[in-house]
């Protein structure tokens, strides 16, 4: 398994990729920085991870990081050198999962900068920073899951970002139209870490949305074998 | 081994249900003793796979990709690195070991998926068309890289270039719409193959006396001429009754009939020749 992380790394940055992610991803926290502690004077380092502009790009962010996993290897016929390696389906799903996490966690530590700049100018809570950054990852966590479940279904790796791209529109918005499915809602739950509550609850619902997802694109593997 | 069939006849299919990239429907595939179904890590142990097309990671440099091949056969740690370097050795990488993959030629990424499938000491090398788009010298190549190999491990080759097989194959199936029509050496299928004792002929016949020929040598079936060279030389094409080989009555006689021979030869069969008449047996 750990060749595959090792092997995924190496793709997401020898190629632009995970420098696009992280890039991005920080200029859309520092414009959520500036408008929250420049504009409204507010000390929060957690509140950006709530903001639009961050959650905006995300959309189009975690799909970029997911869409060529399985899609990719498809395409290009690596499938066969990895599904006919000793390595379980199950290893190569989760080396593939645990690769992109490590390039969210990666993107989350340079937050961390931000809340440096904060604590030279005033006194940020530290408590509610490590809850927001804890929710932060878990919610990235469960589109990084679905996304890969997407990739597993289709060789297009456009089909697999607009899929991706799609769900995280819809479970953003669909609260907005529905009171009722507020409680489903992954925004509502990360607006919850965001100002400090680390919900027991939502911790399960993002972990086990993981790991359905996870399980799904193991079996859709798995499927592929005997379908084609 | 080979296997050898025309397009779409399910070579790459059976390739790909022995490497346990496909399930089978229905049978059992048995690699050393282990069925693929029952333990699929000992089987993929044994077996080292190059597919067709050459998929590769075109992002990585060769030493990587190797190296990552190597990870994935779960080759131990410690000896890794070397086996790393002899098999960039053996397949004469040693020049572009820190080239990306994606800006190597053709023949290279052929050497580069071969390695891979090397990797891990496999017993069994599955080589699915290994030299498809090559250029003839780069097909030498290759084909000696495999005689080399065939000497320590067992070589499963799909083609269906037939001098290739000739060449480098001990063993031939050949397999038509996913079934098995023949199983031999190539000696063997070259020899069934002959059905006619023919001999062709290229000669300048000035005065046209090879028609009269018929009448004068014993033992001719049946003659024909195939083609009108530009340099007036014609060639035909000699039958002859039974066993009997015409060449040195030809020569003779042709000779005294004052017709010059400039080039004559026997026919024998191919491996082409097998292939063709075992195929059309199968579609009739």
């Amino acid at each position: 398994m750990w060749a595959v992380i090792k092997k995924e790394l190496k793709q997401y940055f020898c190629t632009p990729i995970g420098y696009v992610f992280i890039g991005i991803f920080l200029i859309a926290f520092s414009v959520s920085f500036y408008f929250t502690v420049i504009g409204y004077g507010n000390v929060n380092y957690e509140y950006i991870f709530y903001s639009t502009p961050t959650i905006f790009v995300l959309a189009f962010l975690i799909p970029l990081l997911t869409m060529r996993s399985f899609s990719e290897e498809r395409k290009n016929g690596t499938e066969q050198l990895l599904l006919t390696s000793p390595l379980s389906i199950t290893k190569i799903v989760l080396g593939k999962f645990i690769a992109a996490l490590i390039v969210t966690i990666i993107t989350a530590i340079f937050t961390l900068m931000y809340f440096g700049i904060l604590c030279y100018f005033g006194m940020p809570q530290i408590s509610t920073a490590i809850a927001a950054l804890i929710g932060f990852i878990l919610f990235v966590m469960a589109y990084i899951a679905f996304g890969m479940l997407a990739s597993s279904i289709t060789e297009n790796q456009i089909i697999a970002a607009v899929i991706s791209i799609a769900f995280f529109i819809i479970t953003w918005v669909m609260p907005n139209f529905n009171s009722n499915l507020q409680s489903f809602s992954f925004i509502n739950m990360l607006y919850k870490y965001t100002s400090g509550q680390i919900d027991i609850a939502d911790t399960v619902t993002f972990i086990t949305f993981t790991i359905a997802c996870i399980l799904l694109t193991i079996i859709v593997m798995q499927r592929r074998k005997s379908i084609k | 081994m080979d296997y050898y069939g025309p397009n779409g006849a399910g070579k790459s299919t059976t390739m790909n249900m022995i490497t346990g990239y496909i399930e089978s429907t229905t049978g059992e595939i048995i690699v050393d003793g282990y069925d693929i179904d029952r333990k699929p890590k000992k089987v993929k142990k044994q077996i080292g796979y190059m597919p067709e097309g050459v998929p590769l990671y075109t992002d990585l440099t060769v030493k990587e990709f190797v190296t990552y091949m190597a990870e994935i056969k779960k080759v131990d740690r410690k000896t890794r690195k070397e086996k790393v370097e002899k098999i960039i050795e053996q397949t004469g990488l040693k020049d572009v070991e820190k080239k990306l993959i994606k800006k190597l030629s053709r023949g290279y990424k052929q050497r580069v998926s071969m390695a891979g499938a090397l990797v891990g000491e496999p017993k069994i090398l599955i080589l699915d068309e290994p030299t498809v788009g090559l250029d003839p010298k780069q097909i030498t190549e290759i084909r000696n890289l495999i005689k080399e190999l065939g000497k320590e491990h067992t070589v499963i080759l799909s083609s269906h270039i037939l001098s290739e097989v000739s060449q480098i194959c001990n063993r031939v199936i050949i397999i038509n719409k996913g079934k098995i029509v023949a199983i031999d050496t190539p000696e063997n299928l070259e020899k069934k193959a002959v059905s006619k004792n023919c001999v062709y002929i290229t000669v300048e016949d000035p005065e046209n006396k090879m028609d009269t020929i018929k009448e004068k040598i014993k033992g001719i079936k049946n003659i024909e001429c195939t083609k009108t060279n530009e340099d007036k030389t014609k060639e035909y094409s000699i039958e002859a009754e039974g066993d009997i080989d015409l060449r040195k009555i030809l020569f003779n006689e042709l000779a005294k009939e004052n017709i010059t021979i400039f080039e004559m030869k026997k026919a024998d069969a191919t491996l082409e020749d097998a292939f063709m008449k075992l195929i059309e047996g199968g579609n009739k």
